[in-house]
């Protein structure tokens, strides 16, 4: 064995090369979190910045925009009530609430299915159905704007909730397949005939075993489709015209545009906070499954 | 517990031409521990998956006791299976992992806890109970699937290679723990395994299968001593048997120099030349005379060492031969030495060169 040739670091050598290793790993850290600092600034300081606002008056907010609010508690109080009664954003903000719920639990359920069914139920016309759905993916929600408009109007479901909901659960279900199709085709056949021989059946070993194996990507698109949804603007402005009906988007729209130049700026940062805050709370609880996500593959 | 049949089963996978298990016909008896056993491809998976219901049986029945279960799924036959990645429900505890079948079939709580925790105590598992799969090790979650197989109490016990991802010592280890386990539990087992020192140690009757042809069905032992064919004879024990195709001569098989003498009828059946069979074992250094071997390496286990050397006999050159030596007095590389068979050609064995079954008995 001592005939193998090695490259034997003099001794001495060592720490010297460590030192160098050590400080070119400390350059990297620094650098690093450098970025990564300047990037959090980026994100937090408009969110903070529009949090402080909410508790300026408008005056406040146009006289100096970085200064302190002065009166936070009385100020917050007016601007907030203010959004909240006098521009209908409680209404808006049970609108979305609605919406977006039922259209998340339908398209993750339905979406669910489908990917699980296409993953591993090879029948004739399966990769067709899948390619189709894929399809859906590419196709501009622009160009299905107007004939959408038309076939809500025939069924009588325009300017309606269920009808913003159809439109919702359709428009978000072909990323869901896309996303999940891999998932399910990654888990083990063998997990599959294990609760086959324990007497599982199909809808069970759906529902208990495999769903919770795919947990990680179903909380990752689930996330990722109430974000989409929860932001929509466009298919609302198109389809949902009822101000009744309105959806937070539209509502904080409404709410810019229709007082001209008397906006009420402390109001309508209000208003943005009211629209953040249910995102930040999703997030927060889905974070866990999210960080999950990232570290199934090497599970095995 | 219940006996198993394969009646004339068969399994064309779709688009193949030819049967990955073909007309397969095994009686397994109450109790018994049937190891299939062959190469990969062999069909052994396809034939223990038949009998789980995983795959379909195209012709020919399976039978479970007196029941035909052929077109049954695998929830009514009544069979657990241990797969060779284990297949635990990885979001689930040890416990609810175990005990999954008898919920689905309905058993109260009560009962579920005590029988799991029954089969824990039997596989050294109760510490691990609320534990999830992940934080298992590999003998730990060998031994969950396994758990999870006892506690349903089955008619037969299914195993498709259990102990292939386990580390060598582990696995001699496991391996005998689920032979005397079997034994216990009295269950009738059929195990699939590519390793004939599974094979040999674990089963009560050994199935080697190749091509998805059944090649031979006995006892290990008699597998051992009297090989049906080439195939069973290369592919049972290790090292491998010596198959050396020799001219017959009068009065027996030319080995090298020496005429070594065989039984008169076995050789009446074939032409010329032969194929005869030596088990390392039975294979002894002469001081002259007998096949000359050159040696290219010595296997030093201790009590033995295994020499592999190369020689010419009937007409090959360089074919590779393995003898079983003294440990204490092992030869050099490069030496050439001279091995006769033992004894008058009792644990020798003779082989059809065209066909390649055995002759005589």
């Amino acid at each position: 064995m001592s005939a193998v040739p090695t490259k034997t670091p003099q001794p001495g050598a060592m720490p010297q090369e460590k030192g160098k290793r050590d400080r070119g790993e400390l350059g990297i850290l620094i650098s690093s979190h450098i970025v990564l600092i300047a990037w959090s600034l980026i994100v937090v300081l408009p969110l903070l910045w529009t949090v402080f606002s909410s508790a300026k008056t408008t005056g406040e907010i146009f006289s100096g925009p970085f200064t302190m609010p002065h009166d936070i508690i009385g100020t917050l109080k007016d601007n907030f009530s203010s959004a909240w009664n006098d521009s209908h954003l409680g209404r808006y903000l049970l609108n979305t609430v609605i919406v977006v719920g039922i259209a998340l639990a339908l398209v993750m359920a339905l979406g669910s299915m489908c990917a699980y069914t296409l993953a591993r139920f090879p029948f004739p016309g399966s990769r067709a159905i899948y390619y189709l759905i894929l399809a859906g993916n590419t196709f501009p929600i622009f160009l299905a704007i107007v004939p959408l408009f038309f076939v809500l109007k025939n069924v009588g479901l325009l300017n309606s909730l269920p009808g913003l909901i159809l439109t919702y659960v359709a428009f978000a279900f072909p990323f869901t397949v896309f996303f999940l199709y891999p998932f399910f085709r990654a888990l083990p056949a063998e997990i599959g005939e294990a609760a086959e021989l324990d007497g599982a059946g199909d809808w069970r070993t759906f529902v208990q075993v495999m769903l919770p194996m795919a947990r990680p990507g179903i909380a990752a698109v689930a996330i990722f489709n109430f974000l989409g949804l929860w932001n929509q603007f466009l298919l609302p402005v198109a389809l949902n015209t009822n101000e009744k009906n309105y959806v937070l988007s539209q509502g904080m729209a409404n709410f810019a545009s229709s007082a001209g130049y008397e906006v009420n700026f402390g109001a309508l940062f209000a208003g943005v906070v009211i629209t953040v805050i249910p995102v930040l709370i999703v997030y927060i609880i889905f974070q866990r499954q999210l960080q999950g996500s990232l570290s199934a593959g090497t599970i095995k | 517990m219940a006996t198993v049949t394969y009646d004339e089963a068969t399994r064309v996978y779709p688009g193949a031409d030819v049967a990955s298990v073909d007309k397969l016909n095994i009686d397994i008896q109450d109790g018994e521990f049937l190891v299939l056993v062959g190469p990969s491809g062999s069909g052994k998976s396809t034939a223990l998956r038949m009998l789980a219901g995983l795959e379909e049986v195209n012709e020919g029945r399976i039978l479970i006791g007196d029941r035909d279960v052929t077109n049954l799924s695998p929830k009514d036959r009544d069979v657990a299976m241990v797969f060779q990645n284990y297949a635990l429900y990885p979001h689930m505890t040890v416990a609810d992992n175990m005990g999954f079948a008898l919920k689905i079939a309905g058993v109260p709580k009560s009962e579920i806890r005590s029988r799991v925790v029954e089969a824990a105590k039997i596989l050294d598992l109760e510490p691990f109970l609320d534990r999830k799969p992940k934080a298992l090790s590999g003998g730990q979650r060998q031994r969950v699937a396994m758990g999870r197989a006892i506690v349903r109490s089955p008619q037969v016990f299914l195993m498709d290679e259990p102990l292939s991802n386990l580390d060598a010592k582990l696995r001699v280890q496991t391996r005998t723990q689920i032979a005397s386990l079997q034994r216990r539990l009295g269950v009738t087992t059929v195990y699939v395994t590519h390793d004939q020192v599974e094979a040999m140690t674990m089963g009560d009757r050994v199935a080697v299968l190749k091509d998805g042809l059944l090649q031979q069905l006995d006892t290990p032992r008699r597998m051992y001593d009297h090989p049906n064919n080439v195939f069973v004879a290369g592919f049972i024990g290790s090292p491998a048997m010596n198959l050396l195709e020799v001219p017959v001569t009068e009065g027996g098989v030319k080995l090298g120099s020496i005429v070594h003498p065989v039984k008169r009828d076995p050789l009446a059946k074939t032409g010329d030349k032969v194929i005869v069979g030596i088990r390392p074992e039975d294979l002894t250094p002469a001081s002259e005379g007998g096949i000359p071997v050159e040696v290219d390496v010595v296997e030093e286990l201790g009590a033995d060492a295994y020499v592999y050397g190369r020689t010419d006999v009937g007409g090959e050159s360089d074919k590779q031969i393995v003898a079983r030596v003294d440990g204490r007095q092992v030869p050099d590389k490069g030496q050439t030495i001279h091995f006769v068979p033992k004894g008058e050609g009792d644990h020798l064995h003779l082989f059809d060169p065209e066909s390649g079954e055995r002759l005589g008995d």
